[in-house]
């Protein structure tokens, strides 16, 4: 039962538009794709669009994009925008992108250049989430609203976005609760499942999601546990919406049973109150405080004790770091991360750079064995002194 | 950490000991003003340095984006560019430290593939070789890989850090966003180093910031003149001074002197190399070796009157009527004029723009985009500005090289890109326009 709701789960994700997007779009209403998880969805929805994340799922090479940004830029970039020069997100009735780094910033351009999508939203989000730079973040957000607004003619009130609030809250539950199961000593999913469904929220109409999410966690309730003997792993990094890529990782025997990756553990926000007064900045303030990317600048010290926290609740064995060649701000965060392992001893680490839409299997499974190996040593070894120690 | 301390380091100690052999070697060429008075600043800089140390007094790191006035304006509180060793050993010849900082960087996690800019300071910083600083202040420009060193630099600085952002856009709430971020920064500089910000002391700084300024634009007045008779290798020093001196003496004693080289050489009609093909050099000079430049220039024909480096945009001086009005013009020179700042953030269509009004104003006939590995965003750029300059029919070289690193592509494979393209494209296309 969950395997097949699961497959269905894989087809919705499987190239960059699925069913429940098409329907959307025969219904008469827009969908607005975005970049970053800077741009929150709320604000689009609220303006009765469908937020689309932007992938490039289904790319099957990136010449297109790789004419305008050359061969020296992410490669999720480079696919997504192949498939926008050549087309494939026509269907889009507008895009979002920010300055979330470099990569992104370009594709902007390239997105408003060289395609045929009506329109271009843009926010500058500021570098460090502290309160005197919040303002700007949050007008930034009113302007984008605006934008849609005039473009799509409808005027959105508060309790538009209200209403947007309870949907994606509602997303986010289902989520939480997916991640608690993951999560458990036998968890009931693998990582590259969770971060299946974490996408598949992500391109889809909450309601939709909501059906699928409820009928998913009925049917893992009854699935046995997965066996974690081999190892817990906790993922952190940059950009990754490709499940097969953990599923690599996972197919030498360990489970990746919790993550802070954009597209899975850090775009479920916590609750945001559905109440407020002022529902934008309610919006705002979520986005901009709680979540934080390695664009973020004098953040990491947060971002490293949110890692440890995850590390400790999931009751990790080591943590697996991933990073798409060219990267600069989790180049950073890799060096920074190394460097508090160094002083503190905190957990053993695997960094991997990759590529978007390949997953190099040979290479990567020998990486992650040599890992678990070094990890079953440790464990041993601990084991060991322990008997040693209680011998004495 | 004492002086001695200092000239124990084998990195600080060659960079000593460079300075006077440099200094005599263009002291040689009297009418070498500019790099003379580069060369005298440096030395004061270094001399500074050390006599801080001993002092005792505060010290307080940046990075390449960042314009030091403010820091100035504390009193005796010295500002320290993270990138000053490892970018200065590679500017002055000694590039096999720079080198080294790199390897450091990326032997203790730095990707390869990030900026060597970055790596270089970050390089340096792992080594220990700068003093400690009260505090530390980061900034988002020139890009997005400074990101990098912003990240490294508040990890290992061990001091309150303090960022600053500058948006997306090119327009006035911008420059009143990063002003507004100036005055949050007084109080936290004050708090950190314990010197009071006198409005006085920041007129003073911000008035040989202006001098500088005004002498810079009067310096690249003269390079449009065709032909360019004052070497092209001197125009990238701008950012340096921006970086190094911008707010005290030295900068404005170095910027006059590069004007007055410059005026005096023009006025004087002297020609020692025959102009041939002038060019803009749209991004990263080659720091591993700035005789490349002669080279050019003697066998090629070849001049560069301005780089990315070196064009620095007259946006105005700052207005010294009172602290807002201050901030207000640190702010847009931070984000309008600093060399790079003024690119490398925002829309395309701002990049490209710059690059066509240099080329005009400079009185160009193409285009050298020298493409630094780790500059993501002017690669993620290219597509259109190739796009731009086929519709301007204006001649574009394009090539992979990094600017501090001659491992990537070396001195030869450079000079061959650029050869070739000198010869075999634009002075053929030249001579066709003639005939």
């Amino acid at each position: 039962m969950a395997e097949e709701i699961l497959r269905e789960v894989n087809g919705l994700i499987s190239g960059i538009t699925n069913r429940h997007v098409d329907e959307w779009k025969t219904s008469g209403k827009p969908v607005v794709g975005y970049f970053c998880h800077y741009v929150p969805r709320e604000v689009i929805m609220a303006t009765g669009a469908l937020p689309l994340r932007l992938r490039g799922a289904g790319s099957e090479d990136s010449s297109s994009g790789d004419a305008y940004l050359s061969s020296r830029l992410c490669t999720f970039a480079r696919h997504v925008m192949s498939l926008a020069i050549d087309g494939h997100y026509d269907f889009l009735d507008g895009e979002v992108s920010s300055n979330s780094c470099d990569h992104v910033r370009r594709s902007a351009d390239v997105f408003r250049k060289k395609t045929g999508i009506a329109f271009h939203g843009f926010i500058s989000i500021p570098r460090n989430p502290r309160e005197s730079l919040y303002a700007y973040y949050l007008e930034e957000l009113r302007k984008l609203l605006a934008g849609l607004e005039e473009h799509f003619g409808v005027k959105t009130g508060p309790d538009e976005l209200r209403e947007a609030i309870r949907q994606i809250n509602a997303n986010r539950e289902r989520l939480r609760t997916i991640n608690e199961m993951r999560a458990e000593d036998k968890p009931k999913l693998t990582g590259a499942e969770a971060l299946s469904i974490h996408i598949a929220s992500q391109v889809m109409p909450p309601a939709a999601f909501i059906d699928l999410a409820d009928r998913l966690i009925e049917a893992l309730k009854a699935r046995p546990g997965l066996d974690t003997s081999k190892g817990r792993l906790v993922m952190v990094g940059a950009e990754l919406d490709e499940p097969e890529y953990i599923e690599a990782i996972e197919s030498q025997g360990a489970l990746v049973v919790g993550d802070l990756l954009c597209f899975g553990g850090r775009s479920v926000l916590a609750p945001l109150d559905e109440n407020a007064d002022d529902p934008l900045d309610v919006i705002g303030r979520s986005y901009f405080f709680s979540s934080s990317c390695a664009r973020m600048i004098g953040d990491f010290p947060k971002r490293w004790d949110e890692l440890k926290e995850l590390y400790g609740k999931v009751r990790g064995d080591g943590v697996i770091f991933e990073r798409i060649i060219f990267c600069d701000p989790w180049g950073a965060d890799l060096h920074n991360i190394m460097h508090r392992i160094e002083k503190e001893n905190s957990f053993p680490l695997l960094s991997l750079t990759r590529e978007y839409n390949i997953v190099p299997t040979g290479q990567l499974k020998t990486r992650v064995q040599a890992f678990l190996e070094k990890l079953e040593i440790a464990k041993a070894q601990k084991a060991q002194k322990a008997a040693a120690g209680g011998a004495k | 950490m004492n002086s001695q301390d200092i000239l124990n380091r084998y990195e600080w100690r060659e960079l000593i000991e460079m300075l006077p052999v440099v200094q005599d070697f263009f002291g040689g060429d009297k009418d070498s003003h500019g790099l003379n008075a580069l060369m005298q600043g440096l030395a004061i800089y270094v001399e500074k340095t050390l006599a801080q140390v001993d002092a005792g007094k505060p010290f307080v790191w940046y990075n390449l984006g960042f314009n030091s006035e403010l820091i100035w304006a504390l009193g005796d509180v010295m500002p320290l560019t993270v990138e000053a060793l490892g970018a200065l050993h590679s500017c002055l010849g000694n590039s096999r430290i720079t080198k080294d900082f790199i390897d450091e960087a990326q032997a203790v996690g730095v990707p390869a593939d990030s900026c060597s800019a970055d790596k270089l300071s970050v390089g340096a910083i792992r080594r220990g070789l700068y003093p400690k600083p009260a505090c530390t202040v980061g900034i988002n420009t020139p890009c997005d890989a400074q990101v990098l060193t912003t990240q490294v630099m508040a990890e290992l600085a061990e001091a309150p850090f303090f960022p600053i952002d500058v948006p997306y856009y090119h327009n006035d709430e911008t420059i009143v966003h990063v002003a507004g971020q100036l005055k949050e920064l007084i109080p936290f500089l004050e708090e950190n180093t314990g010197r009071k910000m006198d409005i006085d002391k920041l007129r003073e700084s911000c008035n040989l910031s202006n001098q500088m300024s005004e002498n810079l634009w009067e310096w690249l007045d003269w390079r449009k003149q065709v032909p360019l008779t004052q070497t092209s290798k001197l125009v990238g020093f701008t950012l340096f001074m921006q970086i190094l001196f911008t707010g005290c003496q030295e900068g404005v004693d170095a910027a006059k002197a590069f004007a007055r080289e410059a005026r005096e050489r023009t006025q004087r009609g002297e020609r020692f190399f025959e102009e041939r093909v002038r060019a803009i050099w749209y991004q990263d000079a080659v720091w591993t070796d700035l005789q490349m430049y002669d080279r050019f220039e003697r066998e090629l024909g070849l001049t560069i009157p301005v780089d990315v480096f070196g064009y620095f945009a007259n946006q105005g001086v700052i207005d010294l009527s009172n602290m807002d009005s201050m901030l207000y013009g640190l702010a847009r020179k931070l984000v309008d004029c600093h060399p790079m700042a003024r690119q490398f953030r925002g829309d395309v269509d701002f990049y490209i723009g710059d690059a066509m009004r240099m080329l005009e104003d400079f009185q160009a006939d193409c285009f050298i985009f020298a493409g630094h590995i780790g500059c993501k965003h002017a690669w993620g750029g290219v597509g259109l500005f190739k796009e731009a300059c086929r519709r301007a029919d204006i001649p574009l070289l394009v090539f992979e090289f990094d600017m501090f690193d001659d491992r990537v592509t070396s001195y030869d494979d450079v000079y061959f890109e650029v050869e070739r393209f000198v010869n075999e494209i634009v002075l053929p296309r030249k001579q066709r326009k003639v005939a």
